[in-house]
């Protein structure tokens, strides 16, 4: 009987998570605007500067271990912020491309193509490695590689300005300057 | 009104599987069957098979045994059938994404293998109600085949929803009605298979039923009804802000 109650409880939170994101989901898209407006601005050289293994080797060679440990976890935070940032651009460029797949260019809608697939690239390797920073923050010691986030974040950046010049050619630059 | 045999009984039984052939032959007149095949063949096996289990259930000289072998028969057929249809509609999600399709296929094996795991499990501490196997175990495995499906039903949605993948109008439409079916019959085959509520069980068949016809007309609404075009502006709109300086200074870094 208590089995029974916990399947029904769980096909019940299973019908509102179901119902709730695929609802959600529709409206969202029926009322996406300025997607451009939702992208954060990221502060790319200091991200360069937290994922470099050479700054790693740098402090370890020269804090004592317990104060490496302290300083490393704080940069694995503050890693984690702009991978979580990148993730969610990468997540608002995948709506802005879906969104100009059907343009009537070709050249608009390869471009467009290509943008959801590289934003969807970045999207799983920002969830990789998330997952690798909260590891790496139970054992800062550890080696970390954020650095294909960083690679993939720079890729997405072209193709996004490629897209954004294909779309509107007046302000070409816009679109990927929040990147 | 809500007994068996009643006229809604009757109604809630047939009509979702008429509208089904309906469906089904629309499908295939509109060339939707090219792009699910696998969801015309559970469509119509879905219809075959209930007209065949109501056939079987109010012909007065069919014993209750044989109603109950069909029904296990179909049972597993239509399981296998859904979950096949789970996976059309994944390939149809991810295809036209390969960024993510790898990674895609490797978790809704692992989500399949642990929610089998699982349906065994419970099958196995499910404290059977009814004392005939035959009828106990189509509970049992109801149960365990609805845990598997909305199981998978959910990893789609969450896949999806953390991706910003766009569903076809199509492939929402089924995965919501298969998201809404699976959820309600697990909740009422887990209540049919424990007991609970035993006196009322015919009122959980109500429900059941109900529920089917629900998800039946969200199909035919998602796969036949016409979509209105949404006129898309071709300029993405931007805020003002400080970007260009953010551009410079990226776009300067990146030709290091």
């Amino acid at each position: 009987m208590t089995l029974a109650i916990l399947l029904v409880i769980a096909a019940v939170l299973a019908l509102v998570v179901i119902l709730r994101v695929t609802l959600s989901g529709s409206l969202q898209l029926a009322r996406s605007g300025s997607f451009a407006g939702q992208i954060q601005p990221i502060d790319v050289a200091a991200f360069r500067n937290l994922v470099d293994p050479a700054e790693d080797a740098y402090l370890r060679r020269r804090l004592p271990a317990s104060e490496f440990r302290v300083v490393q976890r704080e940069r694995l935070r503050a890693m984690a912020f702009y991978v979580q940032t990148a993730g969610s651009n990468a997540a608002v460029l995948v709506r802005m491309g879906q969104s100009a797949l059907s343009a009537s260019d070709a050249h608009t809608a390869e471009a467009a193509r290509q943008l959801v697939n590289d934003a969807l690239l970045l999207r799983r390797n920002a969830a990789f490695a998330l997952f690798r920073i909260y590891a790496a923050l139970a054992w800062p010691n550890s080696g970390l590689a954020a650095a294909p986030v960083l690679h993939g974040y720079e890729r997405l950046n072209g193709v996004a300005m490629l897209l954004g010049r294909l779309q509107n050619p007046a302000a070409p630059l816009r679109i990927s300057a929040n990147l | 009104m809500l007994q068996a045999h009643s006229l809604l009984w009757h109604y809630l039984w047939l009509a979702p599987h008429i509208l089904q052939v309906g469906l089904a032959v629309l499908m295939w007149r509109s060339g939707l069957s090219r792009l699910f095949p696998v969801f015309l063949a559970y469509t119509l096996f879905e219809a075959v098979e209930e007209f065949t289990l109501y056939g079987l259930d109010v012909l007065p000289w069919v014993r209750p045994e044989i109603f109950w072998q069909a029904f296990w028969v179909g049972l597993i057929v239509e399981g296998l059938l859904k979950f096949a249809v789970t996976g059309e509609l994944f390939l149809h999600l991810l295809r036209p994404w390969p960024a993510v399709a790898k990674i895609g296929n490797r978790l809704i094996t692992c989500a399949g293998v642990v929610l089998v795991l699982v349906a065994g499990l419970t099958a196995g501490f499910t404290v059977p109600a009814n004392p005939y196997w035959l009828i106990s175990g189509a509970h049992a495995l109801q149960q365990s085949m609805y845990i598997v499906e909305s199981g998978l039903i959910l990893f789609i949605v969450l896949f999806a929803a953390y991706f910003r993948l766009a569903w076809s109008r199509q492939t929402f439409g089924i995965a919501l009605g298969l998201g809404i079916l699976s959820c309600e019959h697990l909740a009422a085959w887990a209540t049919i298979a424990s007991g609970i509520l035993a006196s009322k069980s015919g009122l959980l068949d109500f429900l059941n039923m109900a529920t089917y016809h629900v998800c039946v007309l969200i199909w035919i609404y998602y796969l036949l009804v016409a979509q209105k075009k949404v006129v898309t502006k071709s300029a993405v709109s931007l805020p003002e802000n400080n970007l260009a300086l953010w551009n410079q200074e990226l776009e300067r870094l990146l030709q290091r």
